[in-house]
């Protein structure tokens, strides 16, 4: 006998398709709720984007090999995304374009600031997340500059220490910036 | 600064071969094989681990894991230890790194017997024969210290790099004379589940060799029509087939050219049987036919045409330039199409040779490569002193070629010996209560 009798599939993998089966399950439940008791009020809507950011999160932390940057980045990108569906949800008041958008671009930074400073060492592993944090940063720039941000100030501070982040990491990191730019986009 | 520069993440370009395969591997297609060894003695995990470990330390160009950039994956390094666990899956199962610390290989054992399943992208068959050696040597040395002396084996240097040898070697100006016809696909129900079949035969190599020399034909020839003419008798006639037998024949490219790439270095024939034009109605016709094919297509000629339309491809100016994410979803939605120009692949990687006093610890070695949707059956070989092991891995529910094969080795006079994973005899046996 040289192979085990009873062979057994993977079971972390079904018992995630089994969470996410229930997830759906909830998230329709919800919705019938909110339609036959308060149809004006999108709540459930809003439930939904909360359960769905969760799962966003929950995947993406299952995959051990994500770096700390990755998860700065995913957090900023997908809060975004989500207070952007909230504001629309109730309204569309600004507040997400104006505020929240703009403090998240802030926290992202500083904590990349930090990292690089704590663990320059460690630059190469992050350098790509940085960048692509940096033009993510330029996001209330671009919203300025088509007139949909009210609050500019909160945007200009955004973005300028997205820069000057990204500066001082030019230069205490040029070299290893550019080593992972070549390793990504090698052809 | 000396710091940092040790702190300099090791990278390196996935070789031309490797490219494709993450490309389109998924549950479906895992594009892995797996080398496995039959000791004459229980396995300790613990000390596996170690061996698995200070192999490690050897080849460093195994210590790595997969990451994707804009135009094509690479290779990183991977700081985590690999995780040694006892076989519970299927063999050759697509390798999900997040269940795996990233790493793409997995060594398992069970009771006398120690696998490694290995990502096509990592390496091939030979390659990998190499590293597993190195686990096998390092694991009896720590197991009997007292007999086995590594010493012994450190005056062999071990020599390696992991260049791309397909860069170095391909011919810009050749061309392939490849056929463009589809192949007969093997017909039946598929095993449910996602399970799969493995039947390994254990052949006599004495017997094997002296009916290949009465035949003139290599092994690889002979086993390669006996495969041919087993599926002819049992699935082509039965289900009128019409296309041609295609069998796909890796070859190692390291006996073409000189090469110490731990990387990818292989190409392959196709031995293309056109069974009705040709009248291949008989063993001995179709022996002859692929001993001809064989003379035909296994030149340095051909190899390098075959090898070199490959690299021309993935070397192509308007592919390179692709995103990742198209390239995926354009190969993806491809691959069944392209995979329907091969019947079945047979692997035969040949001697595993091993230094003296580690023999005594060795049963045999084993290798299997992973069916496919297309291809239901794959076949693969390998042999160790005078045991030539033959393995069917497959995802049909009937199991009258590898039957067949087996009776026509037994009717010729060789001993052969059956080992295989049961599924099969689990599905014959609820068919047979069935029919009750």
């Amino acid at each position: 006998m040289i192979y085990p009798e009873k062979v057994k599939a993977k079971k972390s993998d079904k018992i995630i398709k089994i969470l996410i089966g229930v997830s759906i399950g909830i998230a329709v439940i919800l919705l019938l709720i909110n339609k036959l008791t308060t149809p004006s009020i999108p709540w459930a809507a809003l439930a939904n984007s909360g359960i769905l950011y969760s799962w966003v999160v929950v995947i993406y932390s299952i995959k051990k090999n994500v770096n700390i940057a990755g998860h700065v980045l995913l957090q900023t990108i997908a809060l975004s995304m989500l207070t952007v569906y909230i504001d629309y949800k109730l309204g569309f008041k600004g507040w997400s374009i104006n505020i929240a958008i703009p403090i998240m671009i802030i926290i992202a930074n500083i904590t990349m600031l930090v990292l690089t400073i704590v663990s320059y060492k460690k630059y190469i592993k992050y350098a790509i997340y940085q960048l692509i944090i940096v033009l993510f940063s330029m996001l209330p720039i671009v919203l300025m500059t088509e007139n949909m941000v009210e609050e500019k100030t909160i945007s200009m501070i955004a973005s300028g220490i997205s820069i000057l982040n990204f500066l001082l990491c030019l230069m205490l990191c040029a070299k290893d910036m550019k080593e992972a730019i070549i390793r990504k986009f090698h052809m | 600064m000396k710091n940092k520069r040790e702190n300099k993440l090791y990278w390196r370009r996935l070789d031309n071969s490797a490219k494709i395969f993450p490309i389109s591997a998924g549950k479906k297609y895992s594009t892995v094989f797996r080398l496995s060894v039959v000791l004459k003695e229980k396995i300790e995990p613990k000390i596996l681990e170690e061996a698995v470990n200070q192999a490690l330390e050897k080849y460093k160009s195994f210590q790595v894991k997969m990451k994707p950039g804009f135009f094509w994956y690479y290779l990183e390094h991977n700081p985590k230890l690999p995780i040694i666990e006892e076989e519970q899956d299927y063999p050759c199962k697509y390798i999900d790194a997040r269940h795996n610390n990233n790493y793409l290989f997995k060594v398992t054992y069970f009771q006398n017997k120690i696998n490694i399943d290995i990502f096509h992208s990592l390496t091939d068959g030979n390659s990998g024969t190499i590293f597993f050696k190195e686990i096998i040597y390092t694991y009896l040395e720590l197991m009997h210290p007292e007999v086995l002396d590594e010493e012994e084996r450190r005056i062999r240097k071990i020599d390696y790099n992991t260049e791309d040898s397909y860069m170095k070697n391909y011919d810009k100006k050749a061309k392939s004379n490849a056929s463009g016809k589809k192949a007969y696909v093997l017909k039946g129900k598929k095993i449910k589940l996602g399970a799969r079949s493995v039947i390994h035969e254990i052949i006599d190599l004495e017997g094997l060799k002296k009916e290949s020399k009465k035949e003139r034909v290599t092994i690889t020839q002979y086993l390669t029509a006996v495969l041919i003419y087993s599926i002819y008798q049992e699935n082509y006639v039965k289900a009128k087939g019409k296309r041609p037998i295609k069998v796909c024949i890796p070859v190692n490219l390291k006996k073409f050219f000189s090469s110490k790439t731990m990387s990818n270095f292989f190409s392959y024939i196709t031995v293309e049987a056109q069974m009705k034009k040709d009248n291949l109605d008989t063993f001995e016709k179709i022996l002859d036919f692929v001993k001809k094919d064989f003379h035909k297509r296994l030149t340095q000629e051909e190899i390098i045409k075959t090898m070199s339309t490959n690299v021309k491809i993935g070397n192509n100016p308007f592919i390179r330039p692709i995103p990742l994410v198209v390239k995926k979803a354009i190969v993806r939605l491809s691959y069944l199409e392209i995979r329907k120009y091969t019947t079945t692949t047979f692997s035969n990687i040949g001697r595993i040779g091993i230094l003296g006093k580690y023999k005594d610890y060795i049963d045999y070695f084993l290798m299997l490569i992973a069916p496919e949707p297309v291809e239901k059956i794959k076949c693969s070989s390998c042999t160790f002193e005078n045991k030539m092991v033959f393995t069917f891995t497959s995802i049909l529910q009937d199991n009258r070629v590898e039957k067949r094969f087996y009776e026509f080795l037994k009717e010729k006079g060789i001993k052969i010996e059956i080992e295989s994973n049961g599924v099969l005899d689990d599905i014959s046996r609820k068919s047979k209560s069935k029919e009750k």
